[in-house]
């Protein structure tokens, strides 16, 4: 065999097995991250290191049922995790952080339960100043009962609220939108010559006032996909997952907390008026942040943004008021 | 009675009875629809009747995890989250009995997560139980006439 053939054996052999090697070496050292139920143990592993600017490659697979893999307050679309099968993500971060990363297909009673966080080092481009949320600067207690002192017979209609509040000039900042319950609106509304429906009607026409078709609509969506399994596709807290919560009662909180002292609570009731008119926007905003400590209600204000949670407000008090379609 | 005779008729009967084209009554179509809950590993209810011609709509609610439903003959799939209710309407224009299963793996015991649709009168299980009788029937008869 001559010297140039055996050289080109050899580059040609090399070229080869580096084409196929090299993508299979990096794709190897990707890490693969498990999803189970959260009752049997969640994302594996569950914190990510990452650094800012740098592309971060992630291999998804599940080991159990259908599971979803979105960040929370990032503008992607939800991977979808499936049994059997290897999804692969890459992520960019521009802000360092701690991002919270969790399953978007209800994967079972505990499926919030699922998530994880991705540590992003490295230096801010352009730092923002963190203001706290309207409940903290308000100091409202969200814990505390809140209920109307009176409701009103059926749906207040904004149909019917649209010509009083035009003839009597009544009108709703946007400030004291989010401040304010509809109850406190209506008590306010006394010293007009409306009767009681005709002021829960200007109620219903200041809340629509307040919103857009298209806020409704994204938080119609977001309700069905975050909120409707526990909470009902009607609000009436009759989601799939009540009766269950219902029973499981601590067992379910104490899989994955040990904590002995919470019990779980039937998800409440948006169709309810004396709790829903006595809630002001700044307190379902702090619920939704938060979450319900000691219920099964997630702490959301690592997963929504704030545009999101007041859609999803605006949404949640449709079940009270009859808007125009 | 001459055997053969008589054998014969049995034998014409029987023919009769697999292949004598029914009395049809067109049964007009209607809207039917059915609201099946899912949860691992079973469907409720897990049996539906309907007519041949029948627009069939499935609401299909999940209790636990994703569920499918998959009509086997008809090739058609809806996919439900727990919270979300999937619906599925189509017009039922195949005749018999159709297998429906899960199509979204739902944990480990999903591939027994089946039930079963069936459109029109299943004509085959009572001619086959016609042929079952005569069958009995003739043998009686042989066995008397040898006897």
């Amino acid at each position: 065999m001559k010297r140039s053939e055996l050289l080109s054996r050899i580059i040609v052999t090399v070229a080869i097995v580096g084409a196929i090697g090299a993508p299979l070496y990096f794709w190897s050292r990707t890490p693969l991250i498990h999803a189970r139920m959260a009752e049997n143990g969640g994302w594996s592993p569950d914190v990510i290191q990452a650094e800012v600017g740098q592309p971060l490659h992630l291999r998804f697979t599940s080991d159990d049922v259908v599971h979803g893999f979105a960040v929370g307050q990032m503008d992607m679309p939800s991977v979808d995790v499936l049994p059997g099968k290897v999804a692969d993500i890459s992520l960019t971060f521009d802000e360092p952080g701690i991002y919270t990363f969790y399953c978007t297909r209800w994967c079972g009673l505990n499926h919030w339960r699922m998530r994880g966080t991705i540590e992003v080092a490295g230096a801010s481009t352009s730092p923002k100043p963190v203001s706290p949320p309207l409940y903290v600067s308000l100091n409202l207690d969200i814990d505390a009962p809140h209920d109307a002192l009176f409701i009103p017979d059926g749906k207040p209609s904004a149909v019917n609220g649209q010509s009083l509040a035009m003839s009597s000039s009544i009108s709703l900042s946007q400030e004291d939108y989010f401040t304010q319950s509809p109850y406190q609106v209506f008590d306010e509304l006394k010293g007009t010559s409306l009767t009681d429906e005709q002021r829960w009607d200007a109620v219903a026409y200041l809340w629509q006032s307040n919103t857009t078709p298209e806020s409704l609509a994204n938080g119609k969506q977001l309700y069905a996909q975050n909120c409707a399994a526990c909470h009902g596709e009607n609000g009436a807290g009759d989601g799939v997952f009540a009766n269950d919560l219902n029973e499981a009662g601590e067992a379910s909180m104490q899989t994955m907390t040990g904590a002995h002292d919470m019990v779980m609570q039937t998800p409440v009731d948006f169709t309810d008026p004396t709790r829903m008119l006595g809630a002001s926007p700044a307190l379902l905003q702090g619920k939704i942040l938060r979450g319900g400590m000691g219920t099964g209600m997630p702490m959301w204000g690592v997963i929504f943004t704030e545009e999101q949670i007041w859609d999803l407000i605006a949404y949640i008090y449709s079940f009270q008021f009859e808007y125009t379609k | 009675m001459n055997p053969r005779l008589s054998l014969l008729l049995i034998g014409l009967a029987g023919l009769a009875v697999a292949f004598a084209p029914l009395p049809v009554q067109p049964i007009a179509p209607q809207e039917r629809t059915f609201e099946i809950d899912a949860r691992q590993y079973a469907y409720s209810p897990s049996e539906l009747q309907v007519n041949h011609g029948d627009t069939v709509t499935i609401q299909l609610v999940s209790t636990d995890v994703v569920h499918g439903l998959y009509i086997d003959g008809y090739d058609i799939s809806v996919e439900a989250d727990p919270g979300q209710t999937a619906s599925l309407t189509f017009i039922a224009n195949k005749s018999g009995s159709f297998r429906f299963r899960c199509n979204v793996t739902c944990g480990a015991m999903h591939p027994f997560m089946i039930g079963k649709l069936n459109v029109g009168i299943d004509n085959w299980l009572y001619r086959s139980i016609g042929l079952a009788t005569l069958a009995i029937f003739g043998t009686v008869i042989s066995m008397r006439q040898k006897a």
